[in-house]
């Protein structure tokens, strides 16, 4: 790294010190304990690949890695996460209960801003053309109505814990880039969702707030098992040969919904039929 | 990878939420995501986007009747509660008793 970015880096670090309080960054007490995410193995047989910036990439393998930075569209020249995050401020402004929830909703916004500066200096030094690419998020959890804050709580506890356990798996990627960068983005992405989760504590206190919960969670939940992806997926041995990803689309999802499910279970919510109304199976 | 336009869905969109009382506003951001507004008194009631799968706006909307009729969705100014009452006042009522909603 050179010294002009680790200065720049510092600066963004001691923003983020500054910006801590009781609660934010939610991560904090979760790691505190241990790693919450399981290491997923790859295969043991799985050739070793390693690729730093700079160097010359395979056809398939610059395609594949290309085709996953599409779907994680945290850089910051693409415009469509750009407006994600737009309609999150909208909410916060529209239908927040109260100042410490949008303050915090403030502090999750410039973390993910920060996930954009990161991704987009990968994007630069994978291919320059790449860092100016509009990708609008193409499965349609990241476009379900947001009517309520209960809304907005699953969404971030679900859709961003999906993030979380994609980039626990990227610790161990062959692209050197992505590697070194996925501790930070995995902390902080569990962190978004474990805010999310403090909402719906928050909003399960009442009884009238759990049945809110309650009915939306037939929506969100069949939505946060579709992000994984069929588990037929025929460019899932492709990544994993790579070593873009280590499982496949089935286990890591049973992974995710064995972490959910006990979240959702310690709510007193009753968990939905796991087929129900699913569209990627 | 070029933007694909949605007019289809876009405008499935905006009739599920109409039934409701609650107008799909111009393009917020970019053309993806738009702003919901309520259809008496204009408040943003929420958002969504346009990369929605074939029929599922009218699906979550109707999955979310109750809510809207008990007051757990939509404008506090309750439109939305009227409108679903006059849509189904039978489903109304029984949405009431289950949710605790006043009627």
């Amino acid at each position: 790294m050179s010294e002009r970015m680790s200065s720049e880096m510092s600066v963004i670090d001691d923003a983020e010190a500054r910006g801590r309080t009781e609660l934010w960054p939610f991560w904090r007490p979760i790691y505190a304990q241990g790693d919450p995410l399981p290491r997923f193995a790859p295969p043991a047989n799985r050739a070793s690949h390693r690729f730093d910036e700079g160097d010359p990439l395979p056809e398939e393998y610059r395609a594949l890695l290309l085709r996953m930075l599409r779907h994680e569209g945290e850089r910051a020249g693409n415009k469509s996460f750009l407006g994600l995050m737009a309609t999150c401020l909208d909410l916060a402004e529209a239908i927040f209960p109260d100042a410490t929830s949008k303050l915090i909703k403030a502090e999750y916004l410039a973390e993910e801003l920060k996930h954009a500066i990161m991704f987009h200096r990968l994007a630069v030094g994978l291919e320059r053309d790449f860092a100016l690419k509009d990708v609008p998020y193409a499965h349609y959890s990241f476009h379900l109505p947001r009517e309520t804050w209960a809304d907005d709580a699953y969404f971030h506890f679900f859709v961003d814990l999906n993030g979380a356990f994609h980039a626990r798996d990227w610790r161990e990627s062959s692209y050197v880039p992505l590697a070194k960068m996925s501790a930070t983005v995995e902390r902080d992405e569990l962190g978004h969702s474990e805010m999310g989760y403090y909402f719906l504590q928050r909003i399960c206190e009442s009884p009238r707030g759990k049945a809110v919960a309650q009915h939306l969670l037939g929506k969100w939940y069949p939505a946060a098992l579709d992000m994984f992806g069929r588990s037929d997926s025929p460019n899932v041995p492709k990544f994993i040969g790579w070593g873009l990803k280590s499982v496949g689309n089935a286990e890591i999802r049973d992974a995710y919904k064995t972490y959910v499910d006990g979240k959702l279970l310690a709510l007193s919510l009753d968990l939905p039929d796991e087929r129900a109304n699913r569209r990627f199976l | 990878m070029a933007k694909v336009p949605q007019p289809d869905i876009v405008e499935e969109i905006r009739q599920a939420y109409a039934r409701v009382g609650i107008t799909l506003d111009r393009p917020a951001t970019y053309g993806t995501y738009y702003r919901l507004l309520c259809g008496a008194c204009g408040k943003m009631v929420g958002n969504v986007g346009d990369r929605l799968l074939p029929g599922m706006a009218a699906a979550l909307v109707e999955q979310q009747f109750d809510l809207y009729a008990t007051g757990g969705l939509g404008c506090p100014c309750g439109y939305q509660r009227n409108i679903t009452r006059g849509l189904d006042a039978t489903r109304w009522e029984a949405a009431q008793r289950r949710h605790g909603g006043a009627a």
